[in-house]
């Protein structure tokens, strides 16, 4: 029964989805703050490679090379974000993406370390890794009625499940704590926070790191999904994707970009004659969005309607404790 | 070699800063970065390949259509990416710069689509006109190339200090609220400035097709990136910054290539952005003023 | 709240569900032609190609190798071929899902391409897991073969095609220093370049100077001054025809007249519709020929001429290639099952194709013998 709902195919999609949930929320937290980062593919680079070279060249377990990876990325974001605290808006977005690049130039020039554009091959696989943990343990998928490839994909999928709840409960908890109200005043007027005795320098070098954790976090754990990683996974076009997560979801809200992520994801997989066209999408996306929902699909509004329609389903039990969800 | 490396630096330069000219202008007008400059560009060089090469039309009508088709994509950049999103309530500053970007991942595509992704030779008799000064070969496009962008930035620099409508548009750049109470037509103002900057990248774009022979869809991403690191250096919505940063740069990169290695060429530009971004906001040659970087 | 949150986790589900069903829907029919004794071996193979993209033009060749090949076999009756023909994009992850949508199917025995080599650095692995044969039609760089024992490939790789032009320019020229100029944020030109400078080192070459440029550049003045300052007597050029036509054209207005030696991607007839006069003295190996004077080679180029209206290139004739050496393993095996397959592909020793004799060596690479080509007064001719 498992066997057969279980396809490869769908789970593998899925675990993109959940990848890339993970870096919808890295700009958004970035954003949340008011600042924008088209650096977030440059991070997601240095999260991934560090992971990888640890991982092939000193045995590191996975999951330490994955957190290492996103201590690393998170590194260069103090390091990137306390001199950019100079910087505002489109000038942050600018210098970002001068950094992006730079990574990306990097990474192609130091063969040494890694391989340049021929890029990394042999990093460990996640799943094949959890795998054989599993079958140590005596554990056989036929058990489940799975193949080999389903049970390694599922113990993927599961894994990223697991990941995803915690971030996404952490986040929604950070946003309605102080730290998220502080985002947030710093996000409507800088000046009004700082006189209300906010620490700005604080709480933006804060909310610029957490996003470049995220990213390196992602990457960390994109290059033990797909086993492979070149500088070209990293460039431009990959800062515009994790871009528009956030743009068409909705940056107000957690969910905007996890929905954003999710629904960009499946996109061109479900109609498979749009891919051609996804970039020209992309654009025509941005355009519109800008001109006429600047705020991305899910907003506040959209979510307090559906919380009043289901209210009303339940006939008001709920009571007033959905307040605020920001 | 060293004065062969100094043309080809020149050359590189001098289209460079007509790219990045392009760039100021809006910036100082509009105070928005615009990301889908360096495609308009590239979208300028493909039209002088289609009425040059496909169509076997002379030169002069080529940049004439050059000019026109990128006025165009302007006008309709204007109304379509930048005039909604003004006087709105609620938008953030970063919304035209996201905005632009959407306009230059639409542009890219679509003549990726049109055109194809190879590179279109610039078959032109004009671009093979060549002068011999001893061992070095310098081609009348290159010295066109440079005479070219001089001239477009003494032109813009008088053009902005003393006639009426770019008194009007250094008004509207200054504060678009009191230029428009003083009399200045801000909205004409704003669109004729964003098709003005278009066309300036309509002439690179030409330029850079007869100096290189090589035209495709992705090299406006690159050189868009590039335009961004000179207004930078020089001082946004700086004019005279722009050309001398983009001699700058031509010559730099040229020059690591020459002497040192030409992996990093590209980082260059990226480099500079950071750093000027980070330590001297304002510019190399702005003035230095609070608001400068903010 | 927490109810709240619950709802916007079931509308997600719902949503993931939903579009997720709308994308398999189309391999779940069954093939009910399945191996049936005393017929001829009838199986489904799986296409990964790069069909939309910058490079879809590769993609749009290698499956009309592919399809012409096709119609050829079915008609002949050892075997019979079903296609299913999917896109990568030219991107990993796509290549990645697409392989797994193709191998998650159970009736299909086996895959042809990617069409890129980082795309086979991705699905190879995968697919040698999984135990269906996979072999890359287009895929040239070092180290494919060697990912697993199920990972195949026809197309000659760039450490036999670069030694064999340079060997030939070499002895010709009489040539002592070279400079190296290649792309250096590709796979492909780097793989390339990678066995550029050990083959000109092997041979005792100096190399003068390395040199790299990167993609949508289009000024290349800086780098040829300074390697035409050093005065070599050969450019080696790992560069894809694209953006070594640009190369050439600029080399010859800056008056280097020497003669260059490009890999597997420079091999293209587009050179010269792009640097035109420029591009004389360009030297590839190649196993594809289009000129050469063999009958089976002359009625395949008039074939695909008259099906698709223009002239067949070495991607084309790699999947033609291709298609007939999983035909011949098929009809060896006796029935479509992939691991007999695989067991009679890696048997397959001399067959005659359009490309030349074909063997692949232990770890399923290729053994074949390419011919040098140069281009002279505007086409490509046999150098000598």
């Amino acid at each position: 029964m498992l066997g057969v709902i279980l396809n490869p195919y769908h789970l593998q999609i899925v675990s993109f989805i959940l990848i890339n949930i993970i870096l919808g929320i890295s700009i958004y937290i970035t954003l949340s703050s008011g600042q924008l980062s088209l650096g977030n593919a440059g991070f997601m680079g240095i999260g991934a490679y560090t992971s990888a070279l640890l991982t092939i060249n000193f045995d590191l377990p996975i999951f330490l090379g994955i957190i290492l990876g996103a201590v690393v990325a998170g590194v260069f974001g103090i390091l990137i974000g306390i001199p950019a605290l100079r910087l505002s808006g489109v000038y942050l977005a600018i210098a970002t993406l001068g950094f992006g690049e730079v990574i990306r130039v990097i990474f192609v020039n130091w063969e040494s370390i890694t391989q340049g554009s021929i890029g990394l091959s042999g990093i460990p696989h996640m799943g094949r890794e959890l795998f054989k943990t599993f079958s140590l343990t005596g554990f056989d998928p036929d058990m489940l009625g799975l193949k080999n490839n389903q049970f390694i994909y599922l113990l993927v999928v599961l894994t990223l499940l697991l990941v995803n709840i915690l971030l996404i409960w952490f986040f929604i908890r950070q946003n309605k704590s102080r730290v998220g109200r502080a985002f947030a005043a710093i996000k409507m007027d800088e000046k009004a926070a700082e006189s209300m005795g906010i620490n700005i320098t604080y709480y933006k070098v804060l909310s610029f790191t957490q996003g470049a954790i995220l990213a390196g976090f992602a990457g960390a754990l994109y290059a033990h999904v797909m086993a492979y990683i070149s500088p070209a996974d990293f460039a431009y076009h990959r800062a515009v994707d994790i871009l528009i997560f956030s743009i068409f979801g909705g940056s107000e809200l957690i969910w905007g970009a996890i929905f954003g992520a999710t629904f960009m994801t499946i996109l061109p997989e479900a109609l498979r004659f749009i891919s051609d066209y996804r970039y020209m999408i992309y654009g025509v996306v941005l355009i519109a969005m800008m001109a006429f929902r600047p705020q991305g699909i899910i907003d506040v509004s959209l979510l307090n309607w559906f919380k009043k329609k289901l209210k009303l389903k339940r006939g008001g039990s709920l009571g007033i404790r959905t307040k605020k969800y920001n | 070699m060293l004065l062969e490396q100094i043309i080809n630096g020149i050359t590189l330069g001098s289209i460079y800063a007509i790219v990045a000219l392009g760039f100021t202008l809006v910036f100082g007008v509009l105070g928005i970065i615009n990301m889908a400059h360096g495609e308009i560009f590239m979208i300028g060089a493909f039209i002088g390949v289609l009425i040059t090469s496909v169509f076997g039309l002379p030169l002069w009508i080529a940049f004439l259509a050059a000019i026109g088709v990128t006025a165009i994509l302007g006008y309709m950049l204007e109304r379509i990416a930048l005039r909604p999103l003004r006087g709105k309530q609620g938008v953030s500053h970063l919304a035209p710069l996201i905005s632009t970007i959407g306009v230059s991942i639409l542009l890219e595509n679509l003549s990726h689509h049109i055109f194809g992704a190879g590179n279109h030779p610039f078959r032109h008799s004009f671009a093979q006109i060549q002068f011999q000064v001893g061992s070095i070969t310098i081609y009348l496009v290159q010295i066109l190339i440079f005479a070219i962008s001089i001239t477009l930035m003494v032109v813009l620099s008088y053009w902005l200090s003393k006639t009426k409508a770019g008194k009007a548009l250094r008004a509207t750049a200054e504060n678009l609220e009191t230029a428009s109470l003083l009399g200045v037509n801000t909205k004409r103002t704003i669109t004729t400035t964003v098709i003005l900057a278009s066309a300036l990248g309509g002439i690179a774009g030409i330029l850079v097709g007869m100096a290189f022979n090589s035209v495709n869809p992705q090299m406006g991403l690159s050189m868009g990136l590039k335009g961004l690191a000179i207004i930078i250096l020089g001082g946004m919505g700086n004019v005279k910054g722009a050309m001398a940063g983009g001699l700058l740069l031509g010559l730099t990169e040229t020059m690591i290539v020459a002497y040192g290695d030409s992996g990093y060429r590209d980082a260059i530009a990226f480099i500079t952005i950071i750093f000027i971004l980070l330590l001297r906001p304002q510019g190399i040659f702005g003035k230095n003023t609070a608001e400068a970087g903010r | 709240m927490r109810n709240s949150l619950k709802k916007v986790y079931l509308l997600i589900s719902v949503l993931m569900v939903v579009m997720l069903a709308a994308c398999g829907e189309d391999n779940t029919n069954t093939s009910n032609a399945s191996e049936n004794s005393g017929g001829p071996v009838s199986a489904k193979i799986g296409v990964i190609s790069y069909m939309t993209g910058p490079g879809a033009a590769y993609g749009e060749a290698i499956t009309n190798g592919f399809n012409l090949a096709l119609d050829e076999i079915n008609e002949k009756g050892d075997v019979k071929i079903e296609l299913v023909i999917e896109d990568s994009a030219g991107k990993q992850d796509q290549a990645m899902t697409v392989a797994q949508k193709l191998m998650s199917s159970d009736d299909i025995v086996a895959l042809l391409g990617p069409t890129l080599s980082t795309e086979m650095n991705v699905v190879g692995p995968e697919a040698d897991i999984n135990g269906i044969p996979i072999m890359g039609t287009s895929t040239t760089a070092a180290g494919i073969p060697q990912i697993g024992e199920y990972v195949f490939r026809n197309s000659i790789p760039e450490s036999l095609a670069i030694p064999a032009a340079l060997e030939k320019a070499v002895n010709k020229y009489g040539v002592k220093k070279v400079a190296i100029l290649y792309g250096n944020d590709d796979l492909f030109t780097q793989s390339g370049f990678d066995t550029m400078k050990a083959e000109a080192e092997k041979m005792g070459l100096e190399i003068v100077t390395i040199e790299t440029f990167q993609k949508g550049q289009s000024d290349y003045n800086a780098q040829l001054t300074k390697i035409k300052d050093l005065q070599p007597d050969l450019i080696l050029a790992s560069a894809l025809y694209n953006e070594g036509a640009v190369i050439m054209d600029q080399a010859r207005k800056m008056g280097i007249d020497l003669p260059f030696v490009g890999g597997n991607g420079f091999n293209s007839p587009q050179v010269i519709e792009i640097a035109g006069e420029a591009s004389d003295g360009l030297i590839v190996a190649t196993p594809w020929f289009g000129e050469k004077d063999d009958p089976k080679v002359q009625e395949f180029v008039k074939k695909y001429e008259s099906a698709y209206g223009h002239k067949p290139d070495q991607f084309a004739a790699q999947a033609y290639d291709a298609l007939y050496i999983m035909a011949e393993g098929l009809k060896n095996a006796g029935e479509a099952d992939r691991d007999a397959l695989r067991d009679a592909l890696a048997e397959i020793k001399d067959l005659d194709g359009i490309l030349g004799k074909f063997s692949f060596d232990e770890d399923g690479d290729v053994i074949m013998e390419p011919t040098v080509l140069i281009i002279k007064d505007g086409a490509f001719q046999q150098f000598e």
